[in-house]
């Protein structure tokens, strides 16, 4: 579903992946993981086309990111949930709006937008909250709203980019509760976290990343 | 569809939140199409006043002495047939001389040495409007010089030039001052679009993430930019007709000489506003919205 093979990236001078070669199967629940700085985000935008790899060839969904033209991203890009670490929830839009977002992107029918998401609204538990504003949540619910914006249109592919990053330990156990009910679904997750704890004892693969590398693949 | 109609609520929506930046270009731009509007009323009356004045002249015919009246008639059926002339008028030697009397009045003594009537008989034609071009009238004349029975041709050549020229002034500047005033709609609207865009930029990228295409980002920016160019063509035509109605009725009233001068102006004159308005603020918003990258 997703594979790197020998991929680099510079940004300037500095190297941020060298020579990396991976890949996560269809239907896989992984996990990327290294300390601050080594690449684990840059490697996420990789993915989803906001940066382009300087060397080597990266497929995603089938895609081959090389030869990808600008006019199409829009389009690997709906193949692709996204929970962005600083979410990027819009907020002179209600919760419902900015779920809905995903959706009137790929020019879905009012029913359609109303019935889905409506649906993840209740899943993640938030649908007394449709028509509140994002300012007016917690942190934890914002992570929520931005998981049920990722997942609404059933991508092949979610992404997450330190999904529980300041969230106390009983949000995070929530919000890994959903990625793993996303993934029972049939979408391939790659969550990229600095949290050893969160795949801590969940027997899924967890990928190293270190000084620009691969260090090693490990079972969490 | 849907898309357009969701790119319709979000530009309704981003025209009342950002009301007095587009309240502001919808009054730049209705200032500019007015100026044009007044400039178009303008030329269109003098246009009018310059048509029916020339009605009023055109060639004087003078005929050789004593032709017969059957070849008078002659010609009066040959003018008559011409497709360039629009009337014809007969004068007769006696006609001719009571006009001079009429002219000279008690002046009229200095006829007196004549034995018999000096003058010829003549015809006046009048052109239709559209064969009043100087080279054409000049053209015209020397051929009906050529003409048996005619003794010679007069027309105001000096006159027909001037005219001709005036109204080839207003009709240049309309065009220059019209085009100047385009391309500053164009660029009042790219202006505003630009700011919205740089406002929203954020949400822009966020669109962009989520899978959004050009199109979709575009086309709310778009419409709410043709959204003002047209308000600002309706702001400008309403206000025209105003003004225009104001002058049409007390304008006389105030200075007399222009009553009867002055004539309605035609729907078509309202026209140009709403269309430039509308075309040229969607070009401006165009160039605004520009290249997006991924
Ligand atoms: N847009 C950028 N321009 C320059 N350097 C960048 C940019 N984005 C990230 N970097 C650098 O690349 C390295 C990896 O960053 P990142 O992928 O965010 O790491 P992580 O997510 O693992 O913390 C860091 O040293 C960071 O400073
Ligand atoms: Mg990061």
């Amino acid at each position: 579903m997703i594979q790197f093979l020998n991929v680099s990236k510079f940004y300037d001078s500095d190297t941020v992946l060298k020579d990396v070669s991976l890949t996560v199967a269809k239907g896989e629940l992984a996990y990327i993981t290294g300390p601050s700085g080594s690449g684990k985000t840059t490697l996420l935008k990789l993915i989803y086309c906001a940066e382009r790899p300087d060397k080597g060839r990266i497929v995603v969904a089938g895609w081959d990111l090389q030869k990808l033209k600008q006019g199409t991203i829009p389009y690997l890009r709906r193949n692709v949930g996204i929970v962005f670490q600083d979410f990027r929830l819009l907020f002179n839009k209600t919760v419902f709006e900015n779920v809905a977002l995903a959706l009137r992107v790929r020019d879905a029918h009012p029913h359609e937008i109303k019935e889905k998401v409506t649906g993840v609204l209740k899943e993640i538990r938030l649908m007394h909250k449709a028509d509140v504003f994002p300012s007016h949540l917690s942190g934890g619910e914002q992570q929520r709203v931005v998981i049920a914006r990722a997942m609404v249109a059933k991508p092949t592919v979610l992404l997450a980019d330190e999904p529980t990053g300041n969230l106390d330990a009983e949000t995070s156990g929530t919000i890994t509760d959903l990625f793993r009910a996303i993934n029972a679904r049939g979408t391939t997750v790659l969550i990229a976290t600095h949290n050893d704890s969160l795949f801590h004892g969940t027997g899924r693969r967890v990928i190293h990343l270190k000084d620009t590398c691969v260090e090693k693949e490990t079972v969490g | 569809m849907r898309t357009l109609i969701y790119s319709i609520r979000t530009a309704l929506s981003s025209l009342w939140h950002e009301r007095w930046i587009n309240l502001l270009s919808v009054l730049s731009i209705s200032i500019g199409l007015l100026i044009l509007g007044v400039f178009i009323a303008v030329a269109f009356n003098m246009d009018s006043a310059l048509k029916r004045w020339s009605k009023n002249f055109g060639l004087v015919v003078y005929l050789q002495e004593g032709l017969s009246s059957e070849a008078e008639e002659d010609l009066r059926v040959f003018f008559l047939k011409d497709p360039d002339i629009e009337g014809v008028k007969y004068i007769s030697k006696e006609e001719a001389l009571q006009e001079l009397r009429r002219i000279l009045g008690k002046n009229g003594s200095v006829l007196e040495g004549f034995e018999s009537n000096p003058l010829p008989s003549s015809f006046e034609l009048s052109l239709k409007d559209k064969s009043l071009e100087p080279p054409v009238v000049r053209r015209k004349a020397a051929q009906i010089k050529l003409l048996e029975g005619v003794e010679d041709v007069e027309y105001g050549e000096q006159w027909l030039s001037s005219l001709n020229a005036l109204s080839g002034i207003m009709k240049f500047g309309v065009v220059f001052l019209g085009g100047a005033i385009f391309v500053a709609i164009a660029f009042i609207t790219y202006s505003t679009v630009k700011i919205l865009f740089y406002r929203r930029r954020d949400e822009i990228e966020t669109l962009k993430l989520l899978g959004a295409t050009r199109f979709f980002i575009r086309l709310p920016f778009l419409l709410e930019g043709l959204f003002v160019g047209i308000s600002g063509g309706a702001v400008s035509s309403l206000a025209l007709w105003g003004i225009y109605s104001l002058v049409l009725h007390k304008g006389p009233e105030y200075l007399p000489s222009i009553s009867g001068f002055l004539v309605q102006l035609p729907l078509t004159a309202y026209v140009p506003a709403l269309l430039a308005g509308a075309v040229m603020s969607f070009t401006g918003s165009l160039i605004a919205v520009g290249k997006i990258r991924y």
